[in-house]
């Protein structure tokens, strides 16, 4: 009877209970809240039915209509850092994080995928909820942010990095670049900025409009540091074609490291000839003009086209790095020859006699001023010499000259102390330094 | 055109105080013939960085050598004589090792090497006795050595023991001030005519005139000094035009610059006149006291020797050449961390100081006058860099 009489005590106990604290197993039935029954990933106190953590109720009544029987038990991220470490300590926070807006990205009772996220793998429509969308539609991006793997670089939550990056920049990419590191450190020529800037001087790490998502475009990217190209560029008549072309720069130079000095993708020579030893229309191919010749030019020898052509851009005839005429007829003058006499004496055409500066001479007389410092028809350089290679000893054409569709004959010959020509020019002459030729008779010496 | 000494920024009061003890320093210091230890001096002065220090001054046999007595170079002369000064230099010249000194006084040629410490007189007797030479040169084929002799209006040419070998352009009617040599020819400076006179060494028979004026372009005029450069160039010193000309072995002129006047880069009355390893052209003045750098075509570089110090400053600077090769003596007298490039040596007609040895480099740390930022530059700090 003893035992009867606490009856009423305890049911009445166990309805305040109730009434107090939400049981999982009482507030999800098939009646009330049966969404939160069908959450693939639960939030773990969901899960364990423990509703009470985070909600308290604030009625006996239960549901109100109209009204609220439950308050959540803390606000903001107070409710989350009741069980979850802080989030804010760094220096740098997400702006939710450090809002308290944990539910701007999570979902408090459950996701379909990790992480109480609801999206699944690819964040990109959760972060692009915030964050421009166009950064992440650029025609070239950059592979975890084209999948949405936001995470792989950026910590969402806080970081001493800038950008909420996980690590400082250049160690963040080369953790997946591991393979480019390795070919950058045992390489021969390594692009300072490479070497110890963060990779984002040159790429943009989400994408762009421009292939490997540079931040801008080749040659404009390449000037921003390499001023005087850029000034030489935009002053030259004439810019290398592969500059303006899509690859821009890259067309030529390895921009992360190479064996071959300047950065070229190879040897100098080879890089030049990758285009021009080819058949191509409108251009001369170079291999097969220097392809087993006796005689090559000096600098073409040491594998050099610079020394006389300008790679980026010149104002002169073929690009040359001086002037030089581009007519076959040019009457020397002071400066017209500079991309031949900066190497070759630069008195070789400035003296009717000389003793010095040429051994083409009848006696004194210099005879490459008579056929150059010619008022009336000043023969250029390339009517007698090839400029990269020949057969012919001084590099003089073997096989003749072009000369429109006739190719004049040269016929040079060397003797010890002078030599001959029999060209399609003139009448066959000899010239000699020590016994002077005399040329007033008709008759070859 | 002045140059003065290291000097810290100190007070005013404090600098009143020392000035009375540095004058007197200074004046125990030409007392002893340059002797004591002194502070360096460089040029270009305060704030810009040092390229030039002074390093030694000889005047004598007794700044050479502590022998007593002073040979007489050759075999065949073993005379020995007291202690030898050098009265009046004008010419000089660098080879082996030793420098060859013209004395326009004692008319005679002094030849020393700093390192060997020797001090030797050529020998001045017979159909080599020297009248009054000018300048000479040393032929680099054979080491011989060429005096232009103006009283006797030849080329006296000297084996490298002293012995004379030849006379040269009795009948040219020349009066040459300095010479010039290759391989096959001698160049003799005719001041009398402003020309060149050709000589062929092998047979000393005349091989033309050059440096006369042709159409439309100006030629020697009162040539006091002329060089050779390594290829072949001769450089000639005008007094008549104040210019330098540069000119081919041919004859033909190649360059011209300078003119009379005393700005930087133009000449009062140039003389001596060499061309360094580098192509660095550098003229001699004795009416500016100094020793301007030119580069190859002709833009002045720097100044170096005007007057301010007793010892250290030129003098009627006369002759000048250069050294490029083995330094290390002299650069045992460059002040720490200076590093020399070339010594360069210049003769002084008067003063205390008869041949001048200056040393051409740059400071050790120094990284190229971009480097000086403009706060530097404000505070004179790229002279900081000398201390």
């Amino acid at each position: 009877m003893k035992m009867l009489a606490f009856v009423p005590f305890a049911l009445a106990a166990l309805l305040l209970t109730s009434a107090g604290n939400a049981r999982g197993d009482s507030c999800v039935t098939s009646a009330c809240h049966v969404e939160i029954s069908k959450i693939a990933v639960p939030h773990a106190p969901v899960k364990d039915g423990d509703c009470a953590s985070c909600h308290n109720a604030v009625s006996k009544e239960h549901p109100i209509k109209g009204g609220k029987s439950f308050q959540l038990a803390a606000k903001g991220g107070a409710l989350c850092t009741g069980c979850h470490d802080g989030l804010a300590t760094k220096k740098l926070v997400h702006a939710p994080v450090k809002g308290g807006e944990c539910v701007a990205c999570h979902k408090p009772h459950g996701s379909s995928g990790r992480f109480l996220l609801e999206k699944g793998d690819d964040q990109n429509p959760l972060c692009t909820g915030c964050h421009d969308q166009a950064t992440f539609q650029q025609r070239f991006m950059h592979g975890p942010a084209a999948v949405g793997s936001c995470t792989e670089c950026h910590d969402p939550h806080q970081s001493q990095e800038k950008a909420l990056l996980k690590q400082p920049v250049r160690d963040l990419c080369l953790r997946c670049h591991s393979d480019f590191n390795n070919q950058l450190k045992s390489a021969a020529f390594q692009h300072p900025p490479v070497k110890k800037d963060p990779c984002t001087t040159c790429h943009d790490p989400h994408g762009s409009g421009v292939p490997m998502f540079l931040v801008k475009k080749m040659p404009d990217l390449c000037i921003s540091c390499h001023t005087a190209i850029g000034k030489k560029i935009t002053d030259a008549k004439v810019v290398h074609k592969p500059i303006k072309s899509e690859a821009g720069c890259s067309a030529c130079h390895s921009s992360h490291f190479s064996k071959a000095k300047g950065l070229l993708a190879f040897p100098e020579m080879e890089t030049c000839l990758s285009c021009h030893g080819q058949d191509k229309p409108g251009m001369k191919n170079i291999s097969k003009e220097i392809a087993k010749k006796k005689y090559l030019h000096g600098p073409i020898k040491n594998g050099q086209c610079r020394a006389c052509h300008d790679p980026h851009g010149s104002n002169y005839f073929r690009m040359l790095g001086g002037n030089y005429p581009e007519t076959l007829y040019a009457p020397y003058k002071d400066g017209l020859y500079d991309a031949c006499l900066k190497c070759h004496e630069k008195n070789l055409l400035r003296f009717a006699d000389t003793t010095i500066y040429t051994k083409f001479r009848n006696g004194n007389r210099n005879l490459h001023y008579v056929h150059v410092v010619n008022s009336r028809k000043g023969r250029t350089c390339r009517v007698c010499h090839a400029p990269h290679a020949s057969n012919g000893e001084k590099l003089m054409h073997v096989d003749g000259v072009e000369f429109g569709e006739w190719k004049i004959p040269v016929n040079f010959t060397i003797t010890a102390t002078g030599g001959s020509c029999a060209p399609g020019c003139h009448r066959p002459l000899a010239y000699d330094r020590d016994k002077p030729q005399e040329y007033s008779t008709n008759k070859a010496k | 055109m002045s140059a003065t000494r290291s000097v810290r920024l100190m007070g005013i009061g404090k600098v009143l105080s020392l000035l009375s003890g540095a004058l007197l320093a200074l004046g125990l210091a030409g007392c002893m013939g340059g002797k004591a230890a002194r502070e360096p001096v460089f040029w270009p002065p305060d704030p810009n960085p040092p390229r030039v220090q002074f390093l030694k001054g000889v005047s004598g046999s007794k700044d050479v050598t502590t022998a007593s007595s002073v040979k007489l170079l050759s075999l065949n002369n073993d005379d020995d004589e007291g202690p030898k000064m050098i009265a009046k230099p004008y010419g000089v010249a660098f080879s082996k090792g030793k420098f060859y000194v013209v004395d326009t006084i004692q008319n005679n040629i002094a030849i020393f090497d700093l390192v060997k410490e020797t001090f030797e007189i050529l020998p001045n007797k017979g159909r080599g006795k020297l009248k009054k030479p000018i300048n000479l040169t040393i032929a680099s084929n054979n080491g011989n050595l060429f005096v232009a002799d103006s009283f006797r209006k030849e080329i006296l040419e000297y084996d490298e023991m002293g012995n004379f070998v030849k006379a040269y352009g009795k009948e040219l009617e020349m009066k040459p001030v300095d010479v010039a040599v290759d391989d096959n020819k001698i160049y003799a400076l005719d001041i009398s005519h402003s020309e060149i006179k050709v000589i062929d060494r092998a047979s000393g028979e005349p091989a033309g005139v050059i440096g006369k004026a042709v159409e439309g372009q100006e030629g020697l005029a009162l040539p006091t000094n002329l060089s050779m450069d390594k290829d072949g160039f001769l450089y000639v010193t005008n007094s008549g035009t104040g210019k330098v000309v540069k000119l081919d072995r041919d004859g033909h002129i190649v360059h011209a610059f300078g003119k009379l006047g005393d700005s930087f880069g133009e000449f009062g009355r140039p003389r001596g006149i060499t061309v360094d390893d580098k192509g660095r052209i550098l003229v001699a003045d004795a009416s500016h006291q100094n020793v301007q750098i030119f580069n190859e075509t002709g833009r002045i570089l720097m100044f170096f020797g005007d007057p301010g110090y007793v010892y250290e400053s030129l003098n009627l600077p006369a002759g000048v050449t250069t050294i490029s090769s083995n330094l290390d003596y002299f650069q045992k007298l460059a002040a720490p961390g200076f590093i020399l490039e070339e010594v360069i040596v210049v003769t002084n007609q008067f003063g205390p100081t008869k041949v001048s040895f200056y040393g051409l480099g740059q400071m050790k740390d120094f990284k190229g006058y971009e480097s000086i930022t403009p706060a530097e530059k404000e505070k004179g700090g790229a002279a900081g860099q000398k201390k």
